[in-house]
C-alpha cells in the first residue's frame, strides 16, 4: 500500500517545527524526512566508521550499508546496471566529471556540444569550458515561447560531428518535461550518446534509464528527500571505462608506486578520499522513502497543484507566466507587472511562503526570455491547495499595496 | 505598520516608479557598472565631471525596488555637488546603512531615513548600497589623482 498523500506531510519534521512554514522553494532543495534524518544521526552516533578499510565489524557494516545504496539507485532509476552508479558531490561534480574526465579528450576543432537553452548553469558552463579549452562549438537547441524544444529542430542540430548531447529531463525553471526517450532516440539514430540531468525528476517521475537507453544521468539527493553533498553519477559501462578520475588520492586506486598508479575500476576510481558516507546511506533511505510512495500518484498531485497555481496566476492579471508547456511539472515561474521579483519574494517572505527569485541558476534562458529575473514556485508532495491560496492572497495584497 | 512595509516606505516606492534621470547616455564620458551577481540587479551609472565636480549624473537598469529607489536618491543627490562633497555624502549614507541606528542620526535627510528600513532585513542591505558603493569607488579615485 502506498503512503497516502494527506499522511506525507507529517513525515517531514521541519513543519512541525514551523507550522506556519509554506515551502514552495523545492526545486532548489526539498525538505527531508524524518528517516533519513535518523539514518545519519544513526550512523554518526552508533555505525561510524571508514569504508572499504577497517577489518572491523564497524567497517565491515559501514561498507555493506553504503554498496547497498549502489544497488538502490540502480532500482530508482529503471536499470540493472548497478556497477554503473558512481556516487559524486552531487549533479555539477557528476557533470563535471563526464566533461573534463571523458569528453574533453575526444574533442577537437570543429567537433560539437549539444545542450539545449533551458539548462542550468551546472550543465551548461561545463560544456562551454571544454569547447573553449579545445575549440569545439557549443551548439543550442532553442526553446520556444511555449517554453519547449522542438523535435525536428534537434534532429536538424544533431549533425555528424556531435560527440554529445546533454539536456535536462525537467526544465527547473519552465517545469518542462522534456520528451528524452524521443530525444535519445534521434541521437542513437546518429550514434550520438545522451547525458540527462535528472537533478528535478529522479524520486519525484518514474525512470526508466534501461528503457530510454540513456547514456549519461546525473542527479543530486538533496532534492529527493535525501542529504545534501550526495549526488549520482549513472554512466553506461562502455563508457564508465574510459572515464578518467578528476580527484587523486586514498582509494580509488589498484596499486601505487613511484613511478605510477594504477586505478580501480569504475566506479571506485572516481571515489577517491574518505566518501560521504552518511551522505550516501541518507540517500539510501530518502530511496526507501521514495518507494513508498506511488510516484504516479505524487506527480499527478504536483500536477494539479501547479495546474491550479497557474490558473490562479492568470486570473490575478498584471503577471506573466513563463512558458506554457503541454507537458509540465511541478515549476512555475512568472513576473509581476512593476514589481521586481526580489520585491515579491520579500512579501512572500513576511508572510512565510518560501519562493526563489532571481535568474534560478539560468542566466542563458532568462536572457532569452528579455527578463533579468523571475519569481519561481516550485512544488512538492507536502504541498497543499492551501499552500497555493496563502500564496495567491499574499500576491493579490501586494498588488494592492503596490499600487496604492 | 510591518517592518516590511516599512522597508517598502512612500519615499522607495515613489523613486522606484519615478526613478531621477532614468534613461541611457552612452556618450557619458564615465559609465560605471553596479551588478550584484547574486540576485542579478545591474545598473548602469552615466557621469560628467567637470573641475572636480560632477556636473550630471543618469542611470538605467534593473534592480529591485530598493536598489533602484536607492540609485535614484543617490543621483539626485550627488549631481551638482564636488568631489569632495560627494565623498562626504557617500561617507555618511552608508554609515547610516552599514551602522547606524536612525535614532543616532536625526539629521539626516528624509530620502536617506527612508532606507532605515533595511536594519531589519540585512539582506537587503546590499540593495541599498550596490549603486553608492560603486559611485564611492569612482569618487575617491578621482579625488586620488587630482591630490
Amino acid at each position: 500500500m502506498p503512503l497516502p498523500i494527506s499522511s506525507i506531510k507529517a513525515l517531514f519534521p521541519i513543519f512541525s517545527h514551523r507550522p506556519e512554514l509554506v515551502y514552495l522553494d523545492n526545486a532548489s532543495t526539498s525538505q527531508k524526512p524524518q528517516a533519513v534524518i535518523n539514518t545519519i544521526n544513526d550512523f554518526y552516533e552508533k555505525e561510524n566508521a571508514s569504508i572499504h578499510r577497517g577489518l572491523y565489524d564497524l567497517s565491515v557494516v559501514a561498507t555493506q550499508k553504503y554498496e547497498e545504496v549502489r544497488k538502490k539507485v540502480a532500482t530508482l532509476l529503471g536499470t540493472s546496471h548497478s556497477t554503473s552508479i558512481a556516487f559524486t558531490k552531487g549533479t555539477t561534480e557528476s557533470i563535471n566529471i563526464v566533461a573534463q574526465g571523458l569528453i574533453r579528450k575526444q574533442l577537437s576543432p570543429g567537433d560539437c556540444i549539444l545542450i539545449s537553452g533551458m539548462e542550468h548553469h551546472s550543465n551548461f558552463i561545463p560544456w562551454q569550458q571544454i569547447c573553449q579549452q579545445t575549440g569545439a562549438k557549443l551548439a543550442i537547441i532553442p526553446v520556444n515561447i511555449q517554453g519547449e524544444l522542438n523535435l525536428s529542430e534537434v534532429d536538424n542540430l544533431l549533425i555528424p560531428r556531435t560527440k554529445l548531447l546533454c539536456l535536462t529531463h525537467i526544465s527547473n525553471v519552465l517545469g518542462t518535461i522534456n520528451p528524452i526517450e524521443e530525444i535519445i532516440s534521434l541521437a542513437h539514430k546518429k550514434n550520438i550518446p545522451v547525458l540527462i540531468d535528472a537533478a528535478q525528476s529522479v524520486g519525484h517521475y518514474p525512470m526508466k534509464v534501461d528503457a530510454w537507453d540513456a547514456d549519461f544521468v546525473v542527479f543530486s539527493a538533496h532534492k529527493m528527500f535525501g542529504p545534501l553533498g550526495t549526488g549520482v553519477l549513472y554512466a553506461k559501462e562502455e563508457f564508465a571505462a574510459q572515464i578518467d578520475p578528476l580527484n587523486f588520492g586514498g582509494g580509488g586506486i589498484k596499486n601505487v608506486t613511484l613511478e605510477h598508479t594504477e586505478f580501480l575500476q569504475y566506479p571506485h576510481k572516481l571515489e577517491a578520499g574518505t566518501a560521504n558516507i552518511p551522505g550516501v546511506i541518507g540517500l539510501g533511505t530518502a530511496i526507501d522513502f521514495v518507494q513508498q510512495l506511488d510516484l504516479i500518484e505524487t506527480s499527478s498531485h504536483t500536477r494539479n497543484l501547479c495546474a491550479y497555481l497557474k490558473e490562479k496566476l492568470n486570473q490575478m492579471g498584471s503577471l506573466q507566466i513563463f512558458g506554457e508547456p503541454a507537458n509540465f511539472g511541478s515549476i512555475v515561474s512568472f513576473q509581476m507587472e512593476k514589481i521586481h521579483p526580489h520585491d515579491v519574494a520579500s512579501f512572500l517572505a513576511d508572510a512565510n511562503i518560501a519562493v526563489r527569485a532571481g535568474h534560478h541558476c539560468a542566466q542563458p534562458l532568462h536572457e532569452s526570455m528579455g527578463v533579468p529575473a523571475t519569481i519561481r514556485v516550485s512544488l512538492s508532495i507536502y504541498n497543499t491547495k492551501e499552500d497555493v491560496d496563502k500564496t495567491i492572497e499574499t500576491l493579490v495584497a501586494l498588488q494592492k499595496f503596490w499600487s496604492r | 505598520m510591518s517592518d516590511l512595509k516599512k522597508l517598502y516606505s512612500e519615499i522607495i516606492r515613489h523613486h522606484n516608479e519615478n526613478p531621477f534621470h532614468f534613461q541611457k547616455m552612452e556618450q557619458a564620458p564615465h559609465i560605471l557598472k553596479a551588478y550584484n551577481p547574486v540576485c542579478g540587479d545591474r545598473f548602469e551609472l552615466y557621469l560628467t565631471s567637470e573641475d572636480n565636480r560632477i556636473s550630471q549624473i543618469h542611470f538605467h537598469g534593473f534592480g529591485c525596488a530598493v536598489s533602484k529607489a536607492s540609485t535614484s536618491i543617490m543621483v539626485k543627490s550627488l549631481e551638482g555637488k564636488s568631489l569632495q562633497e560627494a565623498n562626504t555624502i557617500c561617507n555618511d549614507y552608508l554609515g547610516f546603512i552599514q551602522q547606524e541606528r536612525m535614532e543616532s542620526r536625526p539629521d539626516l535627510a528624509d530620502d536617506f531615513k527612508a532606507f532605515s528600513g533595511v536594519h531589519d532585513f540585512p539582506e537587503r542591505r546590499e540593495c541599498a548600497t550596490l549603486s553608492w558603493i560603486e559611485m564611492q569607488k569612482f569618487i575617491q579615485s578621482r579625488i586620488g589623482d587630482t591630490k
